[in-house]
Protein backbone atom coordinates (compact mmCIF):
# COMPACT_ATOMS: atom_id res chain seq x y z
CA UNK A 1 0.00 0.00 0.00
CA UNK A 2 1.36 3.42 -0.96
CA UNK A 3 1.80 6.35 1.43
CA UNK A 4 -1.07 8.11 -0.37
CA UNK A 5 -3.34 5.11 0.17
CA UNK A 6 -2.42 4.87 3.86
CA UNK A 7 -2.84 8.58 4.57
CA UNK A 8 -6.12 8.89 2.65
CA UNK A 9 -7.57 5.82 4.38
CA UNK A 10 -6.45 7.20 7.72
CA UNK A 11 -8.12 10.57 7.01
CA UNK A 12 -11.36 8.82 6.12
CA UNK A 13 -11.31 6.41 9.07
CA UNK A 14 -10.49 9.12 11.62
CA UNK A 15 -13.28 11.30 10.18
CA UNK A 16 -15.70 8.37 10.39
CA UNK A 17 -14.68 7.71 14.00
CA UNK A 18 -15.25 11.37 14.87
CA UNK A 19 -18.64 11.36 13.13
CA UNK A 20 -19.69 8.22 14.99
CA UNK A 21 -18.44 9.54 18.33
CA UNK A 22 -20.84 12.50 17.89
CA UNK A 23 -18.39 14.69 19.80
CA UNK A 24 -18.19 17.14 16.90
CA UNK A 25 -21.01 17.94 14.47
CA UNK A 26 -20.84 15.57 11.50
CA UNK A 27 -20.90 18.32 8.88
CA UNK A 28 -17.96 20.09 10.51
CA UNK A 29 -16.01 16.80 10.57
CA UNK A 30 -16.97 16.24 6.94
CA UNK A 31 -15.74 19.63 5.74
CA UNK A 32 -12.50 19.33 7.73
CA UNK A 33 -11.90 15.76 6.50
CA UNK A 34 -12.59 16.70 2.88
CA UNK A 35 -10.25 19.69 3.13
CA UNK A 36 -7.52 17.48 4.60
CA UNK A 37 -8.05 14.87 1.89
CA UNK A 38 -7.74 17.40 -0.94
CA UNK A 39 -4.77 19.03 0.81
CA UNK A 40 -2.97 15.69 1.10
CA UNK A 41 -3.93 14.85 -2.48
CA UNK A 42 -2.47 18.11 -3.76
CA UNK A 43 0.70 17.74 -1.70
CA UNK A 44 1.37 14.09 -2.56
CA UNK A 45 -0.05 14.42 -6.06
CA UNK A 46 -2.74 11.73 -5.86
CA UNK A 47 -5.89 13.88 -5.83
CA UNK A 48 -6.42 17.25 -7.50
CA UNK A 49 -9.13 19.81 -6.78
CA UNK A 50 -10.87 19.07 -10.07
CA UNK A 51 -10.81 15.34 -9.27
CA UNK A 52 -12.38 16.15 -5.90
CA UNK A 53 -15.13 18.10 -7.65
CA UNK A 54 -15.69 15.19 -10.04
CA UNK A 55 -16.09 12.73 -7.21
CA UNK A 56 -19.07 14.63 -5.74
CA UNK A 57 -22.16 12.77 -6.86
CA UNK A 58 -24.31 15.66 -8.01
CA UNK A 59 -27.04 13.22 -8.96
CA UNK A 60 -27.55 12.37 -5.27
CA UNK A 61 -27.28 16.01 -4.18
CA UNK A 62 -29.61 17.26 -6.92
CA UNK A 63 -32.24 14.67 -6.15
CA UNK A 64 -32.05 15.45 -2.42
CA UNK A 65 -32.16 19.21 -2.98
CA UNK A 66 -35.08 19.02 -5.40
CA UNK A 67 -37.14 16.87 -3.02
CA UNK A 68 -36.18 19.08 -0.07
CA UNK A 69 -37.47 22.18 -1.92
CA UNK A 70 -40.79 20.45 -2.65
CA UNK A 71 -41.13 19.44 1.01
CA UNK A 72 -40.15 22.91 2.14
CA UNK A 73 -42.98 24.33 0.02
CA UNK A 74 -45.48 21.75 1.26
CA UNK A 75 -44.51 22.06 4.94
CA UNK A 76 -46.23 25.37 5.81
CA UNK A 77 -49.47 24.47 4.01
CA UNK A 78 -50.60 22.18 6.84
CA UNK A 79 -50.89 19.22 4.48
CA UNK A 80 -49.02 16.86 6.81
CA UNK A 81 -51.25 17.85 9.74
CA UNK A 82 -54.28 17.44 7.49
CA UNK A 83 -53.29 13.87 6.68
CA UNK A 84 -52.70 13.02 10.36
CA UNK A 85 -56.00 14.57 11.49
CA UNK A 86 -57.81 12.79 8.67
CA UNK A 87 -56.24 9.47 9.72
CA UNK A 88 -57.23 10.14 13.32
CA UNK A 89 -60.81 10.90 12.41
CA UNK A 90 -61.07 7.87 10.15
CA UNK A 91 -59.89 5.64 13.00
CA UNK A 92 -62.97 6.74 14.97
CA UNK A 93 -60.69 6.79 17.99
CA UNK A 94 -60.16 3.03 18.13
CA UNK A 95 -56.52 2.52 19.19
CA UNK A 96 -55.63 -0.36 16.85
CA UNK A 97 -57.25 1.36 13.89
CA UNK A 98 -55.50 4.59 14.86
CA UNK A 99 -52.14 2.76 14.91
CA UNK A 100 -52.74 1.33 11.44
CA UNK A 101 -54.03 4.59 9.96
CA UNK A 102 -51.32 6.85 11.38
CA UNK A 103 -48.62 4.26 10.57
CA UNK A 104 -49.87 3.94 6.99
CA UNK A 105 -50.14 7.70 6.43
CA UNK A 106 -46.67 8.35 7.86
CA UNK A 107 -45.19 5.55 5.76
CA UNK A 108 -46.91 6.63 2.56
CA UNK A 109 -45.74 10.22 2.97
CA UNK A 110 -42.19 9.24 3.91
CA UNK A 111 -41.93 6.92 0.90
CA UNK A 112 -41.93 10.01 -1.31
CA UNK A 113 -41.08 12.86 1.03
CA UNK A 114 -38.44 13.45 3.65
CA UNK A 115 -38.87 11.02 6.50
CA UNK A 116 -37.81 13.46 9.24
CA UNK A 117 -40.05 16.32 8.09
CA UNK A 118 -42.97 13.90 7.94
CA UNK A 119 -42.36 12.71 11.50
CA UNK A 120 -41.70 16.21 12.87
CA UNK A 121 -45.08 17.39 11.57
CA UNK A 122 -47.19 14.30 12.21
CA UNK A 123 -45.93 13.38 15.70
CA UNK A 124 -47.38 16.48 17.49
CA UNK A 125 -50.80 15.80 15.94
CA UNK A 126 -50.47 12.18 17.04
CA UNK A 127 -49.78 13.27 20.61
CA UNK A 128 -52.75 15.66 20.50
CA UNK A 129 -55.13 12.95 19.23
CA UNK A 130 -53.92 10.53 21.93
CA UNK A 131 -54.32 13.13 24.68
CA UNK A 132 -57.84 13.91 23.45
CA UNK A 133 -58.57 10.20 23.67
CA UNK A 134 -56.89 10.00 27.07
CA UNK A 135 -54.51 7.24 25.96
CA UNK A 136 -50.72 7.13 25.99
CA UNK A 137 -49.10 8.31 22.75
CA UNK A 138 -45.94 6.20 23.19
CA UNK A 139 -46.94 3.16 21.08
CA UNK A 140 -48.20 5.37 18.25
CA UNK A 141 -45.05 7.50 18.14
CA UNK A 142 -42.75 4.46 18.20
CA UNK A 143 -44.85 2.77 15.51
CA UNK A 144 -44.77 5.85 13.27
CA UNK A 145 -40.98 6.01 13.40
CA UNK A 146 -40.49 2.25 12.90
CA UNK A 147 -43.01 1.99 10.08
CA UNK A 148 -41.74 5.05 8.23
CA UNK A 149 -38.12 3.85 8.53
CA UNK A 150 -39.24 0.51 7.12
CA UNK A 151 -41.39 1.99 4.36
CA UNK A 152 -38.68 4.41 3.27
CA UNK A 153 -36.63 1.48 1.93
CA UNK A 154 -39.28 0.86 -0.74
CA UNK A 155 -38.52 3.75 -3.09
CA UNK A 156 -35.53 5.50 -4.62
CA UNK A 157 -36.48 8.77 -2.92
CA UNK A 158 -37.70 7.25 0.35
CA UNK A 159 -34.42 7.40 2.22
CA UNK A 160 -31.03 9.09 1.66
CA UNK A 161 -29.13 5.73 1.57
CA UNK A 162 -31.39 4.64 -1.31
CA UNK A 163 -30.57 7.79 -3.26
CA UNK A 164 -26.85 7.16 -2.75
CA UNK A 165 -27.14 3.47 -3.68
CA UNK A 166 -29.35 4.24 -6.67
CA UNK A 167 -26.88 6.74 -7.99
CA UNK A 168 -23.77 4.61 -7.33
CA UNK A 169 -25.28 1.44 -8.81
CA UNK A 170 -27.28 3.11 -11.56
CA UNK A 171 -30.59 1.86 -10.15
CA UNK A 172 -33.70 3.62 -11.38
CA UNK A 173 -36.92 4.54 -9.58
CA UNK A 174 -38.56 1.56 -11.28
CA UNK A 175 -35.80 -0.80 -10.13
CA UNK A 176 -36.74 0.07 -6.57
CA UNK A 177 -40.42 -0.51 -7.29
CA UNK A 178 -39.65 -3.92 -8.78
CA UNK A 179 -36.95 -5.23 -6.42
CA UNK A 180 -37.46 -3.35 -3.16
CA UNK A 181 -41.14 -2.40 -2.88
CA UNK A 182 -42.57 -5.98 -2.84
CA UNK A 183 -40.10 -7.10 -0.17
CA UNK A 184 -40.68 -3.94 1.87
CA UNK A 185 -44.46 -4.40 1.64
CA UNK A 186 -44.20 -7.87 3.18
CA UNK A 187 -41.76 -6.62 5.82
CA UNK A 188 -43.98 -3.60 6.58
CA UNK A 189 -47.10 -5.71 7.16
CA UNK A 190 -45.14 -8.07 9.40
CA UNK A 191 -43.76 -5.06 11.32
CA UNK A 192 -47.29 -3.77 11.83
CA UNK A 193 -48.51 -7.16 13.08
CA UNK A 194 -45.50 -7.46 15.37
CA UNK A 195 -46.11 -3.98 16.79
CA UNK A 196 -49.77 -4.85 17.31
CA UNK A 197 -48.59 -7.83 19.35
CA UNK A 198 -45.80 -6.04 21.25
CA UNK A 199 -48.14 -3.20 22.20
CA UNK A 200 -51.22 -5.30 22.88
CA UNK A 201 -51.48 -4.09 26.50
CA UNK A 202 -51.37 -0.36 25.72
CA UNK A 203 -53.69 -0.79 22.75
CA UNK A 204 -56.29 -2.66 24.79
CA UNK A 205 -56.94 0.29 27.12
CA UNK A 206 -60.30 1.72 25.99
CA UNK A 207 -60.15 5.44 25.05
CA UNK A 208 -62.22 7.78 27.18
CA UNK A 209 -63.43 10.28 24.67
CA UNK A 210 -63.97 8.89 21.21
CA UNK A 211 -66.64 11.47 20.28
CA UNK A 212 -64.10 14.29 20.57
CA UNK A 213 -62.00 12.69 17.81
CA UNK A 214 -65.01 12.67 15.53
CA UNK A 215 -65.24 16.44 15.99
CA UNK A 216 -61.74 16.96 14.56
CA UNK A 217 -61.88 19.02 11.42
CA UNK A 218 -59.13 18.02 8.93
CA UNK A 219 -59.96 20.85 6.52
CA UNK A 220 -59.16 23.41 9.20
CA UNK A 221 -55.69 21.89 9.58
CA UNK A 222 -55.01 22.59 5.92
CA UNK A 223 -54.04 26.25 6.21
CA UNK A 224 -53.14 26.87 2.58
CA UNK A 225 -55.24 24.61 0.40
CA UNK A 226 -54.30 26.36 -2.85
CA UNK A 227 -50.55 25.95 -2.39
CA UNK A 228 -50.90 22.39 -1.11
CA UNK A 229 -52.87 21.51 -4.25
CA UNK A 230 -50.21 23.02 -6.52
CA UNK A 231 -47.34 21.19 -4.78
CA UNK A 232 -49.23 17.89 -4.83
CA UNK A 233 -49.87 18.26 -8.56
CA UNK A 234 -46.15 18.94 -9.16
CA UNK A 235 -45.20 16.08 -6.85
CA UNK A 236 -47.56 13.72 -8.66
CA UNK A 237 -46.07 14.76 -11.99
CA UNK A 238 -42.57 14.27 -10.58
CA UNK A 239 -43.42 10.74 -9.45
CA UNK A 240 -44.81 9.97 -12.92
CA UNK A 241 -41.63 11.35 -14.46
CA UNK A 242 -39.52 9.20 -12.12
CA UNK A 243 -41.25 6.18 -13.69
CA UNK A 244 -40.32 7.15 -17.23
CA UNK A 245 -37.10 9.10 -16.55
CA UNK A 246 -35.08 6.16 -17.84
CA UNK A 247 -36.82 6.19 -21.21
CA UNK A 248 -36.52 9.96 -21.51
CA UNK A 249 -32.78 9.73 -20.73
CA UNK A 250 -33.09 12.16 -17.84
CA UNK A 251 -31.76 11.62 -14.34
CA UNK A 252 -33.92 11.49 -11.18
CA UNK A 253 -32.00 14.58 -10.04
CA UNK A 254 -33.18 16.45 -13.12
CA UNK A 255 -36.77 15.37 -12.46
CA UNK A 256 -36.58 16.55 -8.82
CA UNK A 257 -34.86 19.84 -9.57
CA UNK A 258 -37.05 20.75 -12.52
CA UNK A 259 -40.15 19.89 -10.46
CA UNK A 260 -38.83 22.13 -7.68
CA UNK A 261 -38.29 24.87 -10.27
CA UNK A 262 -41.82 24.56 -11.59
CA UNK A 263 -43.28 24.48 -8.07
CA UNK A 264 -41.33 27.60 -7.09
CA UNK A 265 -42.47 29.38 -10.24
CA UNK A 266 -46.08 28.38 -9.63
CA UNK A 267 -46.24 29.13 -5.90
CA UNK A 268 -43.86 32.15 -5.80
CA UNK A 269 -43.11 31.75 -2.08
CA UNK A 270 -40.82 33.89 0.04
CA UNK A 271 -37.67 32.24 -1.33
CA UNK A 272 -35.56 33.11 1.69
CA UNK A 273 -38.02 31.37 4.01
CA UNK A 274 -38.37 28.36 1.70
CA UNK A 275 -34.62 27.90 1.37
CA UNK A 276 -34.12 28.28 5.11
CA UNK A 277 -36.04 25.05 5.60
CA UNK A 278 -33.64 23.14 3.32
CA UNK A 279 -31.21 21.01 5.30
CA UNK A 280 -28.06 22.45 3.82
CA UNK A 281 -25.93 20.78 6.48
CA UNK A 282 -27.06 17.37 5.19
CA UNK A 283 -26.19 18.27 1.59
CA UNK A 284 -22.77 19.60 2.58
CA UNK A 285 -22.14 16.50 4.70
CA UNK A 286 -22.92 14.30 1.68
CA UNK A 287 -20.63 16.32 -0.60
CA UNK A 288 -17.81 16.14 1.95
CA UNK A 289 -18.15 12.36 2.29
CA UNK A 290 -18.05 11.99 -1.50
CA UNK A 291 -14.86 14.07 -1.66
CA UNK A 292 -13.25 11.88 1.02
CA UNK A 293 -14.24 8.59 -0.62
CA UNK A 294 -13.09 9.97 -4.00
CA UNK A 295 -9.70 10.75 -2.47
CA UNK A 296 -9.33 7.19 -1.24
CA UNK A 297 -10.24 5.86 -4.67
CA UNK A 298 -7.71 8.16 -6.36
CA UNK A 299 -5.04 7.07 -3.91
CA UNK A 300 -5.51 3.50 -5.04
CA UNK A 301 -7.19 2.21 -1.88
CA UNK A 302 -9.78 0.55 -4.07
CA UNK A 303 -7.16 -1.53 -5.87
CA UNK A 304 -5.65 -2.63 -2.57
CA UNK A 305 -9.16 -3.46 -1.43
CA UNK A 306 -9.72 -5.57 -4.54
CA UNK A 307 -6.76 -7.74 -3.58
CA UNK A 308 -8.10 -8.21 -0.08
CA UNK A 309 -11.60 -8.81 -1.37
CA UNK A 310 -10.46 -11.25 -4.06
CA UNK A 311 -10.42 -13.86 -1.33
CA UNK A 312 -13.96 -12.93 -0.36
CA UNK A 313 -15.19 -13.38 -3.92
CA UNK A 314 -15.07 -17.13 -3.45
CA UNK A 315 -17.85 -16.83 -0.85
CA UNK A 316 -21.25 -17.50 -2.49
CA UNK A 317 -22.74 -14.08 -3.38
CA UNK A 318 -26.04 -14.92 -1.69
CA UNK A 319 -24.20 -15.50 1.60
CA UNK A 320 -22.28 -12.29 1.09
CA UNK A 321 -25.57 -10.45 0.63
CA UNK A 322 -26.84 -11.87 3.92
CA UNK A 323 -23.62 -10.72 5.62
CA UNK A 324 -24.17 -7.24 4.24
CA UNK A 325 -27.80 -7.10 5.43
CA UNK A 326 -26.87 -8.03 8.99
CA UNK A 327 -23.52 -6.25 9.18
CA UNK A 328 -24.86 -2.97 7.84
CA UNK A 329 -28.04 -3.29 9.93
CA UNK A 330 -25.99 -3.83 13.08
CA UNK A 331 -23.87 -0.76 12.36
CA UNK A 332 -26.88 1.36 11.32
CA UNK A 333 -28.55 0.59 14.64
CA UNK A 334 -25.75 2.26 16.56
CA UNK A 335 -24.43 4.88 14.15
CA UNK A 336 -25.57 7.06 11.25
CA UNK A 337 -26.40 4.95 8.20
CA UNK A 338 -25.34 7.57 5.62
CA UNK A 339 -21.55 7.33 6.11
CA UNK A 340 -21.86 3.54 6.32
CA UNK A 341 -23.65 3.47 2.98
CA UNK A 342 -21.15 5.83 1.34
CA UNK A 343 -18.25 3.80 2.75
CA UNK A 344 -19.76 0.51 1.56
CA UNK A 345 -20.04 1.70 -2.04
CA UNK A 346 -16.32 1.43 -2.92
CA UNK A 347 -16.23 -1.91 -1.09
CA UNK A 348 -19.03 -3.30 -3.26
CA UNK A 349 -17.48 -1.82 -6.40
CA UNK A 350 -14.21 -3.46 -5.26
CA UNK A 351 -15.95 -6.81 -4.98
CA UNK A 352 -17.26 -6.27 -8.50
CA UNK A 353 -13.75 -5.60 -9.75
CA UNK A 354 -12.63 -8.77 -7.98
CA UNK A 355 -15.11 -10.69 -10.10
CA UNK A 356 -18.20 -11.00 -7.87
CA UNK A 357 -21.72 -10.41 -9.22
CA UNK A 358 -22.56 -7.32 -7.25
CA UNK A 359 -26.06 -6.54 -8.59
CA UNK A 360 -27.88 -8.23 -5.71
CA UNK A 361 -25.52 -6.76 -3.09
CA UNK A 362 -26.89 -3.25 -3.61
CA UNK A 363 -30.28 -4.43 -2.41
CA UNK A 364 -28.72 -6.08 0.63
CA UNK A 365 -27.07 -2.75 1.43
CA UNK A 366 -30.39 -0.88 1.08
CA UNK A 367 -32.21 -3.36 3.35
CA UNK A 368 -29.47 -3.37 5.99
CA UNK A 369 -29.15 0.43 6.09
CA UNK A 370 -32.93 0.90 6.16
CA UNK A 371 -34.07 -1.76 8.62
CA UNK A 372 -31.06 -1.47 10.95
CA UNK A 373 -32.05 2.01 12.08
CA UNK A 374 -35.09 0.58 13.89
CA UNK A 375 -33.04 -1.27 16.48
CA UNK A 376 -32.18 1.50 18.90
CA UNK A 377 -33.55 4.87 19.99
CA UNK A 378 -30.59 6.58 18.25
CA UNK A 379 -30.68 4.34 15.16
CA UNK A 380 -32.38 6.90 12.94
CA UNK A 381 -33.26 10.58 13.02
CA UNK A 382 -36.97 9.72 13.06
CA UNK A 383 -36.46 7.72 16.27
CA UNK A 384 -34.65 10.61 17.94
CA UNK A 385 -37.38 13.04 16.83
CA UNK A 386 -40.27 11.05 18.32
CA UNK A 387 -38.33 10.37 21.51
CA UNK A 388 -37.59 14.09 21.93
CA UNK A 389 -41.20 15.09 21.23
CA UNK A 390 -42.49 12.49 23.66
CA UNK A 391 -40.59 14.26 26.45
CA UNK A 392 -43.40 16.83 26.30
CA UNK A 393 -45.93 14.17 27.29
CA UNK A 394 -46.61 12.28 30.51
CA UNK A 395 -44.99 9.14 29.14
CA UNK A 396 -41.61 10.01 27.61
CA UNK A 397 -40.08 7.27 25.45
CA UNK A 398 -37.12 5.76 27.26
CA UNK A 399 -34.23 3.78 25.79
CA UNK A 400 -35.57 0.67 27.46
CA UNK A 401 -39.04 1.25 26.07
CA UNK A 402 -37.57 1.62 22.59
CA UNK A 403 -35.34 -1.42 22.78
CA UNK A 404 -38.31 -3.58 23.84
CA UNK A 405 -40.15 -2.68 20.60
CA UNK A 406 -37.49 -1.51 18.16
CA UNK A 407 -35.03 -4.35 18.62
CA UNK A 408 -37.57 -7.14 17.99
CA UNK A 409 -38.78 -5.16 14.97
CA UNK A 410 -35.23 -4.79 13.65
CA UNK A 411 -34.44 -8.47 14.16
CA UNK A 412 -37.72 -9.56 12.59
CA UNK A 413 -37.51 -7.20 9.62
CA UNK A 414 -33.91 -8.23 8.93
CA UNK A 415 -34.81 -11.93 9.25
CA UNK A 416 -37.80 -11.61 6.93
CA UNK A 417 -35.74 -9.51 4.50
CA UNK A 418 -33.00 -12.18 4.61
CA UNK A 419 -35.43 -15.00 3.83
CA UNK A 420 -37.03 -13.05 0.99
CA UNK A 421 -33.59 -11.98 -0.24
CA UNK A 422 -32.45 -15.60 -0.45
CA UNK A 423 -35.70 -16.64 -2.13
CA UNK A 424 -35.66 -13.96 -4.81
CA UNK A 425 -31.87 -13.86 -5.16
CA UNK A 426 -31.88 -15.49 -8.63
CA UNK A 427 -34.27 -12.78 -9.86
CA UNK A 428 -32.04 -9.79 -8.97
CA UNK A 429 -30.26 -8.25 -11.96
CA UNK A 430 -26.58 -9.17 -11.84
CA UNK B 1 -49.65 60.80 38.03
CA UNK B 2 -48.17 57.86 39.93
CA UNK B 3 -49.49 54.43 40.76
CA UNK B 4 -50.10 54.91 44.46
CA UNK B 5 -53.53 56.40 43.72
CA UNK B 6 -54.72 53.47 41.62
CA UNK B 7 -53.22 50.47 43.37
CA UNK B 8 -55.17 47.95 45.43
CA UNK B 9 -54.03 48.35 49.03
CA UNK B 10 -55.47 45.12 50.29
CA UNK B 11 -52.82 42.70 49.05
CA UNK B 12 -53.91 39.09 49.24
CA UNK B 13 -50.91 36.90 49.93
CA UNK B 14 -50.08 33.43 51.20
CA UNK B 15 -47.45 32.25 53.67
CA UNK B 16 -44.47 30.24 52.45
CA UNK B 17 -45.73 27.25 54.41
CA UNK B 18 -48.74 26.88 52.06
CA UNK B 19 -49.28 23.94 49.74
CA UNK B 20 -50.23 24.18 46.07
CA UNK B 21 -53.74 23.11 47.10
CA UNK B 22 -53.92 26.00 49.62
CA UNK B 23 -52.86 28.46 46.92
CA UNK B 24 -55.56 27.08 44.60
CA UNK B 25 -58.19 27.61 47.31
CA UNK B 26 -57.11 31.25 47.79
CA UNK B 27 -57.21 31.87 44.02
CA UNK B 28 -60.74 30.50 43.87
CA UNK B 29 -61.96 32.50 46.88
CA UNK B 30 -60.34 35.84 46.02
CA UNK B 31 -60.51 35.60 42.19
CA UNK B 32 -57.06 37.13 41.76
CA UNK B 33 -54.38 36.08 39.29
CA UNK B 34 -51.23 36.54 41.39
CA UNK B 35 -50.37 35.81 45.01
CA UNK B 36 -47.24 37.17 46.68
CA UNK B 37 -45.64 34.58 48.99
CA UNK B 38 -44.52 35.90 52.39
CA UNK B 39 -41.90 34.43 54.72
CA UNK B 40 -42.35 34.13 58.52
CA UNK B 41 -41.40 37.83 58.95
CA UNK B 42 -44.03 38.91 56.43
CA UNK B 43 -41.41 39.75 53.80
CA UNK B 44 -42.32 38.91 50.16
CA UNK B 45 -40.02 36.18 48.85
CA UNK B 46 -41.73 35.20 45.63
CA UNK B 47 -45.01 34.93 43.77
CA UNK B 48 -47.27 32.26 42.40
CA UNK B 49 -49.49 32.97 39.41
CA UNK B 50 -52.84 31.46 38.54
CA UNK B 51 -51.26 30.48 35.21
CA UNK B 52 -48.50 28.52 37.02
CA UNK B 53 -51.15 26.37 38.63
CA UNK B 54 -53.19 25.89 35.45
CA UNK B 55 -50.07 25.01 33.43
CA UNK B 56 -49.33 22.19 35.85
CA UNK B 57 -52.11 20.36 34.03
CA UNK B 58 -51.97 22.15 30.66
CA UNK B 59 -50.07 19.60 28.56
CA UNK B 60 -46.63 20.71 27.38
CA UNK B 61 -47.05 19.37 23.89
CA UNK B 62 -49.63 22.08 23.13
CA UNK B 63 -46.65 24.41 22.82
CA UNK B 64 -45.42 22.25 19.92
CA UNK B 65 -48.53 22.97 17.89
CA UNK B 66 -48.59 26.04 15.70
CA UNK B 67 -52.34 26.13 15.97
CA UNK B 68 -55.15 23.81 16.93
CA UNK B 69 -58.10 25.35 15.11
CA UNK B 70 -58.94 21.91 13.80
CA UNK B 71 -59.60 20.58 17.31
CA UNK B 72 -63.15 21.43 18.28
CA UNK B 73 -63.24 19.31 21.42
CA UNK B 74 -60.26 18.75 23.70
CA UNK B 75 -61.79 15.49 24.91
CA UNK B 76 -59.87 13.88 27.74
CA UNK B 77 -57.55 16.90 28.02
CA UNK B 78 -60.52 18.86 29.45
CA UNK B 79 -60.76 16.54 32.42
CA UNK B 80 -57.07 16.39 33.31
CA UNK B 81 -56.55 16.88 37.04
CA UNK B 82 -53.51 17.00 39.26
CA UNK B 83 -53.03 14.18 41.73
CA UNK B 84 -53.60 14.72 45.47
CA UNK B 85 -49.87 14.30 45.89
CA UNK B 86 -49.22 17.22 43.50
CA UNK B 87 -51.70 19.43 45.37
CA UNK B 88 -50.04 18.67 48.71
CA UNK B 89 -46.61 19.76 47.49
CA UNK B 90 -45.18 22.98 48.96
CA UNK B 91 -45.91 26.17 47.06
CA UNK B 92 -42.13 26.66 47.07
CA UNK B 93 -41.88 24.05 44.28
CA UNK B 94 -43.62 26.35 41.80
CA UNK B 95 -42.70 29.72 43.33
CA UNK B 96 -41.41 32.37 40.87
CA UNK B 97 -39.09 35.28 41.68
CA UNK B 98 -40.94 38.46 42.68
CA UNK B 99 -40.86 41.58 40.49
CA UNK B 100 -41.99 44.77 42.22
CA UNK B 101 -42.48 48.41 41.31
CA UNK B 102 -41.98 51.50 43.43
CA UNK B 103 -45.18 53.31 44.44
CA UNK B 104 -43.89 56.60 42.99
CA UNK B 105 -43.49 55.18 39.49
CA UNK B 106 -45.40 56.91 36.67
CA UNK B 107 -48.43 55.20 35.12
CA UNK B 108 -47.13 55.12 31.54
CA UNK B 109 -43.82 53.67 32.67
CA UNK B 110 -45.50 50.84 34.63
CA UNK B 111 -47.82 50.09 31.75
CA UNK B 112 -44.88 49.96 29.33
CA UNK B 113 -42.97 47.62 31.66
CA UNK B 114 -46.04 45.39 31.99
CA UNK B 115 -46.48 45.16 28.22
CA UNK B 116 -42.81 44.57 27.55
CA UNK B 117 -42.31 41.90 30.21
CA UNK B 118 -45.76 40.36 29.67
CA UNK B 119 -46.76 41.06 33.28
CA UNK B 120 -50.41 41.27 34.26
CA UNK B 121 -50.08 42.01 38.00
CA UNK B 122 -47.27 43.76 39.80
CA UNK B 123 -46.76 44.11 43.58
CA UNK B 124 -46.00 47.68 44.71
CA UNK B 125 -43.39 48.53 47.38
CA UNK B 126 -42.58 51.67 49.39
CA UNK B 127 -39.15 53.24 49.91
CA UNK B 128 -38.30 50.62 52.56
CA UNK B 129 -39.10 47.78 50.19
CA UNK B 130 -42.25 46.82 52.08
CA UNK B 131 -45.27 45.50 50.18
CA UNK B 132 -47.91 48.27 50.18
CA UNK B 133 -50.19 47.31 47.29
CA UNK B 134 -50.64 45.55 43.99
CA UNK B 135 -51.59 46.79 40.51
CA UNK B 136 -53.02 45.04 37.50
CA UNK B 137 -53.00 46.14 33.85
CA UNK B 138 -56.66 47.10 34.35
CA UNK B 139 -55.79 49.34 37.33
CA UNK B 140 -53.03 51.11 35.43
CA UNK B 141 -54.91 51.28 32.12
CA UNK B 142 -58.04 52.76 33.67
CA UNK B 143 -55.78 55.07 35.74
CA UNK B 144 -54.33 56.44 32.51
CA UNK B 145 -57.82 56.91 31.04
CA UNK B 146 -58.92 58.74 34.21
CA UNK B 147 -56.25 61.37 33.65
CA UNK B 148 -57.68 61.99 30.14
CA UNK B 149 -61.21 62.47 31.35
CA UNK B 150 -60.41 64.81 34.24
CA UNK B 151 -58.28 67.14 32.10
Amino acid sequence: MSLAAILSSLTFLVSLALIFSEKINRTIVGIAGAALMVGLGNFLGFYSESQALDSVDFNTLGLLLGMMILVSLLEPTGFFQYMAVWAGKLSKGQPVRLLVMLGAVTTLLSMFLDNVTTIVLIAPVTILICEILGITSTPFLIAEALLSNTGGVATLVGDPPNIIIGSAAGLSFNDFLVYSLPIVLVVWVITLLLLRFLMRHELSIPPKNMDAVMKLSPSEALDDKKTAKKILIVLGAAILLFFIAHFLHISPAYVALSSAGIALLWVRPDVKETLERIEWSVLIFFAALFVMVGGMESAGVLESLVHVLAGASSIPPVLFGVFIIWGVAGLSAIVDNIPITIAMIPVIHGLGAAGMEIGPLWWALAFGAGFGGNGTIIGSTANIVVATLSEKTRTPITTKMWTRRGLPVMLTTCSVATILYILVFPLFPR
Amino acid sequence: MNIEKFMKRNVISIPITSTIGDAAAVFIKERVSLLPILDAQGKPVGVVRLSNLVSMEMPDFLKLMEDFDFVHDFGAIESMQPTIEMLSRSVKTIMQPIDTIDKDCGLMRVYAIMLKDEIFDLPVTNDNGELVGIVSRVDIGTGILTTWCTE
